[in-house]
């Protein structure tokens, strides 16, 4: 039955939605139909009918099937279907998980498996599609077959070879960037437009920009230069990154991560310059450039993007790259002209080599995203595949879009003016990866979910009338719809298109300007970067600099909890009448950019003049005369200088910084200096994490552990909820930790982060817990008191944030328990890399994104080779530097700084704590488990939950007959872990008698306060746990929002290996999912939001 | 159509003497490059040729193609004003009939029975408008040639109608504009230095002349593919651009493998490939 909604012709039947045709459906008949759908998928020969069928597969294991499966059905996930998943293997991994569901029946565990396989089969089906249209685009096909310089079949133009004094012509491509007016609802996606090419529209306008405040006027932000020199290499300078390389080996052109030129490169590359053909021929690139340019010729190729910040939503780097592209055609004569505007297939040209760059490298844009080639206002939609294209037969739609321009009639001058009078282009300062926003809204599109189906029709209506309010000159009614548009369709198909910063701001916008406000508009994949406001033209220049206030006044409010990578800025724009634009200067006028002599002098000025070329010597003379006489060129001298004598001082600044945290948070040299000596002799490391390979790990048996979601609930229920209503049980939530997976290392508080919009408004994580301790409480005709542990980095921001929120009015008592002790991150070893990057399993990247990856990381062992391996890492802002030591020490501290004698004075009747990690969110204190807890007289009850694919980092097992928890950096094999039924959600009811008796310790020592002996008690617990050694991933932000990031070496003592210490007893207890999931990932987001995981957090919060 | 006259270009810069080095033919005779042309127009019923030249060389072509002076006539470029101008001056010449075109630094060796210039003058017989020799060439050889897109005519083997050229076309366009159907991927019809033209080419050779800059050929030839039935066909032979580095090393050996003197040559080769060093 399924199968017909993906082959039926009549669009009625095949735009029904999945979900809709699942509902009635048992397990059987689901199952039934997973079979069909997987003998459709291997058999048709349609790709999209495959691809679909693909996403119905992993939609139905992933949010149809595991509801409906009976309790009892946990499973085990085969460890080689893992492997397949790593090897990117996946149709083998189906086939392995496939087999265990026939022979085991199906599990919550099997469904994540096929779920998580058919997801990533359907998107690398998708790329390879892609990739494959790139490579047959007619005018990309021969720089596939060229392998051998010698038939090489470019030659630079005459015109860019003749010298005049020793001096090349420059080649210099100017190019505007690219704002999407209507937002396509994503429909530039490329998927969705060769599936839906009727569906895939947007209206992009080609603009001229500068930073509001900083620059003088606006003007085609992206520059590309070229030009011959006498030296046969290759030579890329990116003047807003500041770096410069000179390549003389063909493969370090294909070594895309070496150096910060990765784009520079994709574009000598997709130009057809050195042709993607000749990778790995092992053939001389002076040879290649001597058939392109003559003997001893080399090219220069310099990009500038004049500071233009990196994130802007205006595809600034597509543009770059086609900017690139261009200048780099015109000069092998693949386009007609060498100057001025191209023509309509140079354009597409361009755009066909833009594509193929951005997928060399493994990056990837929309197919709006080169609009800047071409000039001003124009709508830009997807093609339906005629015979002759090499995408018939295989997609409806073409690869490449076409370009309608309007006129001057269509949308006159007027209107075009009216547009910039009341426009405000904004750069929010939010850094976001948005690849899990493209692959959520290709998945939904391709299962026609009905709400988001429906707001793509939606958005396509809007897209018509937005055109005629621009084209009337009626830019209120352009605002209105923008605002329609953001608040309806897009958030209709992607909820996290909106985020709080975003909404704080335009409802400060909305107050302050009231009704002369006249719309919001987003840019890009999400909110928070690229975005407009649209005013009343007499109030514009006011609004610029109001809005820009606002934005930094809101975003010092919200940058500890939203990862931001730099100041808000705000835009001037004009619009741009001719696309990109080449020129070329000859003799005297041929000048770089003053930056360029800055960064690229450098070296010159060091070498003895006696060494310098004819041309290193009129390039001096040039830039010496430039000083001279050109304005521009003012300031030159300076900045060349201090190229060459860097200054010193801000080093030193940090440092004290940094001397200074570590001793206010308790940092202990001697620890550090021990850790450190034990990982350069190698006792410990990444290797050294793991038990003896002799330990013998198995799961546990079905006595270890209590399973709650079978058991009657009501059994221990009474106890419970009289503890509570006694007062008798408080609340810790971990709070300590800097979510790096949350924010890949931003270094924000998780806990303050707004992550999802429930009961009408954003919550924090620190609300949606506290909402669940008010309604408990409230049930139970009492208060909780709730603690939030803290570190050096979540502290003060904590603190400052519930001041604000006023403790969200939270009717119980709350404290923060701050973190006594701090690591100090280290330079990783080559070793510790190398065992996380070889021996340990690796998911297997996409070709091109493997390419980079290991290139990457070859930097990355240089650095720590060159750095000094397990040497202090300060170079970064002082507080990336520290790391938390882990959550063991959280429940020390609370004992340590006084925070759980504060609670027991309060509350001296406290006789349990509840612990769970900040991102479980269903953790809450049931009065049922509760009873249980207290009804099994235990010190430490741990609430586990069954095992889905994501679910890594350890688990339940039974080593020596004894059920413990076993983190997974300690697993002495991988397959380990897939043998476990159970994963720890960390969630921990404690006893507090019992746990002070582990410590040696008493009530009445913790109301005295007694350090001495809580340290000794402490110190001796810690002993006996062992110390890991991790990676982690920390980011350093430079430039105009570029980001790098650095694995760095810390250890951690973690609070499960409590459960293998014998002054403390523990018991499991199996809790329902909904309870015990975690939030790693703001990519589960949009899962937890549709299998009803959000619903049920909010069933249990009171706000 | 029948064809009587012959023009030849040999007067830019670099072509001047090429017309006038010597080689060895496939029968063992030693010849002039020019000499091997004119033999071959000759033997395949050209009754007069036209060379154009550079001033001051004709004394030494007059040498060179001694035995056919009665039938040549030099024609003088004065400045070197583009390949095109050079076809033009020889429009007094070529009067309103149509002629044979050939390059003075290209020579053919045929695998037919027939020469290359008879071969084309074959199809040029079937013919009412242009016709221009092509071979199927790799796409790395595109910076040599000019390139046309064109259709294969049904029933004739290597007979096609041309719809479009471009001189010296980059791959990236020829890709684009330029491919032919039935030819091996990254292959395109490219000239082979002789065309059949007429005299609507003349004029607009003659339209087009304004006595500054280089005046090329080929947009006349894509202004007579607009105008006229325009055919391109294969022919069965190799061309030597004697202009390219080793080109008159190559046209010797084409010329030594394919006659007498072949396994004189090949043991020169092996023995000179045994002893070198790079």
């Amino acid at each position: 039955m399924l199968v017909s909604l993906i082959t039926a012709e009549d669009p009625v039947i095949r735009d029904r939605s999945l979900a809709d045709s699942c509902a009635p459906l048992d397990t059987d008949s689901l199952l039934r139909e997973c079979s069909e759908l997987d003998a459709f998928r291997r058999t048709s020969e349609n790709l999209y009918h495959r691809v679909r069928a693909i996403f119905f597969l992993q939609a139905i294991y992933r949010f149809h099937l595991p509801g409906k499966l009976p309790v009892s059905a946990t499973g085990s996930i085969p460890f080689e279907g893992y492997e397949y998943l790593l090897g990117r293997h996946f149709e083998e991994a189906i086939d392995v998980f496939l087999e265990i569901q026939d022979q085991d029946g199906p599990s919550d565990g099997i469904c994540s498996a096929l779920a998580s396989a058919y997801h990533q089969l359907a998107f690398q089906t998708l790329a390879d599609q892609v990739r494959k249209s790139v490579r047959t685009v007619r005018g990309n096909q021969w720089m596939f077959r060229m392998g051998h310089p010698a038939d090489h079949p470019l030659r630079i133009r005459r015109e860019l070879l003749e010298q005049d004094e020793h001096r090349f012509p420059i080649l210099c491509e100017r190019t505007p960037v690219r704002m999407d007016l209507t937002h396509s609802a994503w429909s530039d996606i490329f998927f969705l437009g060769m599936d839906f090419p009727q569906g895939a529209r947007v209206v992009n306008v080609s603009v001229d920009l500068a930073v509001h405040g900083r620059d003088s006027k606006p003007k085609p932000p992206v520059e590309a230069y070229f030009r011959i020199i006498d030296e046969p290499v290759l030579k890329l300078t990116s003047i807003d990154l500041k770096a410069t390389a000179v390549i003389s080996s063909l493969g370090d052109v294909f070594d895309f991560a070496k150096d910060y030129l990765g784009l520079l490169k994709a574009a000598v590359i997709a130009s057809g310059i050195i042709p993607p053909g000749i990778e790995g021929s092992g053939k001389s690139l002076a040879d290649l450039l001597n058939r392109l340019a003559g003997p001893n010729r080399g090219i220069e190729i310099i990009s500038s993007v004049n500071d233009i910040p990196k994130g802007s939503r205006l595809a600034v780097s597509t543009n770059l790259l086609a900017a690139l592209i261009s200048a780099c055609m015109r000069a092998t004569g693949q386009t007609n002209s060498l100057t001025g505007e191209l023509t309509e297939s140079e354009r597409r040209l361009v755009l066909a080599r833009a594509i193929l760059g951005e997928w060399i490298g493994g990056s990837g844009g929309g197919w709006q995203d080169s609009g800047g080639v071409w000039p001003g206002i124009k709508l830009i939609e997807g093609e339906v595949a005629g015979e002759t294209d090499p995408e018939h037969g295989i997609s409806r739609g073409r690869l490449m879009p076409k370009h309608k321009v309007f006129n001057q009639e269509e949308i006159p001058d007027s209107a075009r003016q009216a547009l910039t009078d009341s426009l405000i282009l904004v750069h929010g300062g939010m850094a976001q990866n948005v690849g899990p926003i493209l692959e959520m809204v290709t998945e939904k599109y391709l299962l026609r979910s009905s709400a988001e189906w429906k707001a793509r029709q939606e958005a396509l209506d809007l897209l018509d009338q937005i055109v005629k309010a621009l084209a009337g000159g009626d830019i209120r009614e352009l605002g209105r719809l923008t605002t329609a548009n953001f608040r309806g369709p897009l958030q209709t198909i992607i909820p996290w298109a909106t985020n709080h910063f975003t909404e704080t701001l335009i409802t400060r916008v909305s107050e302050k300007f009231g009704d002369d406000f006249w719309g919001f508009w987003m840019l890009g994949g999400m909110s928070g970067g690229g975005m407009g406001f649209i005013v009343d033209p007499s109030r514009k220049q006011e609004a610029l600099n109001i809005i820009h206030d606002i934005m930094i006044q809101t975003k010092r409010e919200l940058e500890n909890a939203l990862p931001f990578a730099m100041d808000p800025v705000v835009y001037d724009f004009g619009i741009n009448p001719h696309g990109t634009f080449g020129q070329i200067h000859h003799g005297e006028e041929a000048l770089l950019p003053p930056s360029y002599y800055h960064l690229a002098l450098a070296d010159t000025l060091r070498t003895p003049p006696a060494d310098l070329s004819p041309t290193a010597r009129a390039e001096l003379d040039q830039f010496a005369r430039a000083c001279r006489t050109n304005s521009a060129f003012s300031s030159s001298v300076e900045s060349l200088f201090e190229t060459l004598i860097p200054r010193i001082g801000d080093q030193s600044a940090g440092d004290n910084s940094l001397s200074k945290l570590l001793t206010e948070n308790g940092f202990d040299r001697r620890q550090h200096e021990q850790i450190r000596k034990d990982l350069v002799e190698g006792r410990i490391g990444l290797a050294q994490n793991r038990l003896p390979a002799t330990t013998v790990i198995k799961d546990v048996a079905p006595e270890d552990v209590t399973d709650f979601t079978k058991s009657d609930a009501t059994e221990n229920l009474a106890l419970g909820e009289q503890a509570l209503a006694d007062g008798e049980v408080g609340v810790i939530t971990l709070a300590a930790g800097a979510g790096s997976r949350w924010t890949q290392g931003a270094g924000v508080c998780k806990a303050l982060h707004p992550f999802v919009r429930l009961a009408g408004r954003h919550r924090t994580f620190v609300e949606t817990h506290l909402a669940k301790s008010r309604k408990r409480g409230q049930e139970a005709g009492t208060t909780i008191p709730h603690i939030f542990t803290t570190s050096y980095l979540t502290h003060q921001p904590t603190r400052q944030f519930l001041d604000t929120v006023d403790g969200y009015n939270y009717p119980g008592s709350l404290h923060l328990s701050q973190g006594r002790s701090v690591g100090l991150r280290m330079i990783p070893t080559v070793r510790d890399l190398r065992f996380a990057w070889e021996e340990m399993p690796q998911q297997v990247l996409d070709e091109q994104q493997q390419k980079m990856r290991d290139s990457v990381r070859a930097a990355l062992l240089n650095w720590a080779r060159s750095t000094g391996e397990a040497s202090d890492y300060t170079d970064n802002l002082p507080l990336q530097c520290l790391h938390p030591v882990g959550h063991f020490y959280e429940v020390p501290n609370l004992l340590l700084n006084g925070t759980l004698a504060n609670l027991l004075e309060e509350r001296p009747q406290l006789k349990t704590l509840m612990l769970h990690n900040i991102d479980t969110l269903g953790a809450d204190v049931d009065p049922a488990l509760l009873g249980h807890h207290l009804a099994s007289d235990t010190g430490l009850t741990f609430e586990v939950i069954t095992r889905r694919l994501e679910d890594r980092g350890g688990g339940l097992a039974s080593i020596g007959g004894r059920p413990r928890l076993l983190e997974g950096l300690a697993m002495p094999r991988e397959e380990d872990e897939f043998a476990l039924s159970y994963y720890n959600s960390m969630t921990t009811w404690i006893d507090v008698d019992r746990l002070l008796e582990l410590f040696d310790l008493t009530r009445p020592d913790i109301l005295a306060r007694d350090e001495g002996k809580i340290l000794a008690g402490i110190r001796k617990v810690a002993s006996g746990l062992p110390t890991y050694i991790t990676l982690k991933e920390v980011k350093k932000r430079w430039g105009n929002g570029q980001e790098d990031v650095f694995p760095v070496t810390q250890f951690e003592k973690l609070w499960g290996d409590l459960t293998t210490l014998s002054g403390i007893d523990s018991k499991f207890i199996v809790v329902p999912r909904s309870r015990g999931q975690q939030l790693k990932d703001p990519a589960q987001l949009d899962a937890w939001l549709r299998d009803g995981s959000a619903d049920h957090i909010e069933s249990l919060c009171e706000w | 159509m029948k064809i009587k006259k012959a023009v030849i270009t040999a007067a830019g810069p670099k072509q001047q003497h090429l017309p006038l080095q010597t080689l060895v033919s496939p029968t063992g005779e030693t010849k002039t490059v020019a000499a091997f042309l004119l033999d071959e127009i000759f033997a395949s019923g050209i009754e007069s040729v036209a060379i154009v030249i550079a001033p001051g060389t004709e004394t030494d072509f007059s040498s060179a193609v001694a035995d056919h002076l009665d039938k040549v006539t030099f024609i003088e470029q004065a400045t070197p004003l583009g390949y095109g101008h050079a076809v033009l001056c020889a429009s007094d010449f070529t009067g309103s009939d149509p002629f044979l075109l050939m390059m003075g630094d290209h020579l053919y060796l045929s695998f037919a029975k027939e020469s290359c210039v008879r071969q084309l003058l074959d199809f040029a017989s079937q013919a009412s408008g242009p016709v221009s020799a092509v071979q199927p060439t790799h796409e790395s050889k595109l910076p040599f040639y000019g390139t046309v897109a064109a259709s294969p005519v049904g029933g004739v083997q290597g007979l096609y109608e041309v719809s479009h050229m471009i001189e010296k076309p980059t791959p990236t366009i020829a890709e684009q504009e330029l491919i032919v159907p039935g030819l091996r991927s990254g292959n395109y019809l490219c000239f082979f230095g002789m065309h059949v033209l007429t005299a609507p080419v003349m004029e607009h050779l003659d339209q087009s002349f304004t006595g500054e800059g280089d005046l090329p050929l080929t947009p006349s030839l894509a202004a007579a593919a607009r105008g006229e039935k325009y055919l391109a066909c294969e022919i069965e032979g190799l061309r030597f651009n004697i202009e390219e580095p080793y080109g008159l090393l190559r046209a010797q050996l084409g010329m030594a493998l394919s006659g007498e003197g072949r396994d004189e040559v090949m043991g020169a080769m092996i023995e000179l490939i045994a002893v070198t060093r790079r």
